[in-house]
């Protein structure tokens, strides 16, 4: 072995020897000063959460109002809550990372009963719907389905989001670092908002869907969570705005 | 096929190949390179994840040792000292690394309107 019998040796359970002790302060107020530092910059840099939730103050929430199946499904409240009233419309999605279109492809159209937990950022709502029948279930009566305007060819810069996370359901749910977590409620038919850096109409959260007005394929997933620029042409369909995308047009910002 | 399948396909195989490491090094190896572990048997499966993950520093020793056996303490000196360079180069690296990831990461485009391209009416449903 090399060294000197007199070079200090530290041992956890003993005191600790004169020759490391000048040594070991330095060494903790430097780890603690470059942690604190660390916390402080990640901390600064991260972006604010937003005011999105699960509104479970609220309760239950049972609407009712016409199913509208596709692109994704919503519903035109025709009677609300105090919460959420008559006029609003909501984005509909089930428990964890998943769409409801195997229950409201067959209601299409109908005048329905749903009933979940509320989720709301803004001006944009979803319902988490409740299991099987208590969730969702067609009613008596006939209403007709609101009426939509277009609202012109636009070029909006931003960034792709799960509606179910960026709602309110992740805090944060946006950002490179939950791209996956997105892609995989996409991916399981949760619907997708474009959330724009300026307003149109009064809103910054659009439905995004492909030019066709069709749910998005795949070639969307791998821009979500990045700042991009996308034209398209804006609708208005009931209390809700959709951009009809081009995926052509797609451009990353700087 | 896209980059996400490429990686996921190379952790598969990653894996695999350290699978077969962990069941040569683990039932084989072990007793060739350090006779302490002759006869010990309930300690080797706790190894086995960390071998799935490091398997090529795993084969590296054991050929190291294989072709040369130092004897006590010598046998950990290669590993210490290469300690000694790894924990500089991280020292150096992780805040090369952070520093790099807050320059490159892209800002919020508030300064970006919303531009319109054509009217409402010219837009046909």
């Amino acid at each position: 072995m090399s060294g000197s019998k007199k070079d200090p040796f530290f041992v956890g359970y003993l005191s600790v020897p004169e020759g490391l002790k000048l040594f070991l302060i330095a060494t903790v107020a430097l780890l603690l000063g470059c942690f604190a530092a660390l916390a402080l910059t990640i901390g600064g840099t991260q972006d604010d959460p937003g005011d999105g939730a699960f509104r479970f103050d609220w309760g239950r929430q049972t609407l009712i109002g016409i199913l509208e199946a596709s692109p994704y499904p919503i519903v035109h409240v025709t009677k609300g809550t105090k919460r959420i009233p008559t006029g609003s419309t909501v984005l509909l999605s089930g428990n964890g990372k998943r769409g409801v279109q195997s229950r409201t492809t067959p209601l299409d159209g109908e005048l329905v009963e749903i009933s979940g937990v509320a989720i709301k950022r803004g001006n944009i709502e979803m319902l988490q719907l409740r299991g099987g029948r208590n969730g969702i279930k067609k009613v008596a009566g006939s209403v007709q389905m609101p009426s939509s305007k277009l609202l012109g060819r636009w070029r909006l810069s931003g960034e792709i989001c799960d509606g179910k996370c960026f709602t309110g359901t992740m805090r944060p749910g946006r950002r490179l670092s939950h791209k996956a977590c997105a892609n995989l409620c996409l991916i399981n038919g949760a619907p997708p908002i474009f959330v724009s850096s300026a307003p149109v109409n009064g809103t910054r959260f659009f439905l995004l869907v492909n030019s066709e007005g069709e749910a998005l394929d795949n070639k969307f997933f791998h821009h979500v969570a990045q700042f991009i620029s996308l034209e398209g042409t804006v609708e208005k369909r009931g209390n809700l705005h959709l951009l009809k995308a081009d995926l052509s047009s797609l451009k990353r910002v700087p | 096929m896209g980059t996400v399948s490429n990686v996921l396909m190379f952790a598969e195989w990653w894996l695999y190949f350290g699978a077969a490491v962990a069941f040569y090094f683990l039932t084989v190896g072990i007793e060739r390179i350090d006779e302490n572990a002759r006869g010990a048997y309930v300690f080797r499966p706790l190894l086995i994840p960390g071998v799935l993950l490091i398997w090529p520093l795993v084969l590296w020793r054991i050929a190291v040792l294989e072709r040369n056996k130092p004897e006590g303490f010598g046998r950990y000196r290669p590993l210490r000292t290469a300690h000694g360079y790894v924990w500089l180069v991280l020292f150096f690296a992780i805040p090369a690394i952070f520093v790099t990831a807050m320059l490159l990461k892209q800002t919020w485009p508030a300064d970006i309107p919303a531009v319109r391209l054509s009217p409402a009416e010219a837009v046909s449903q």
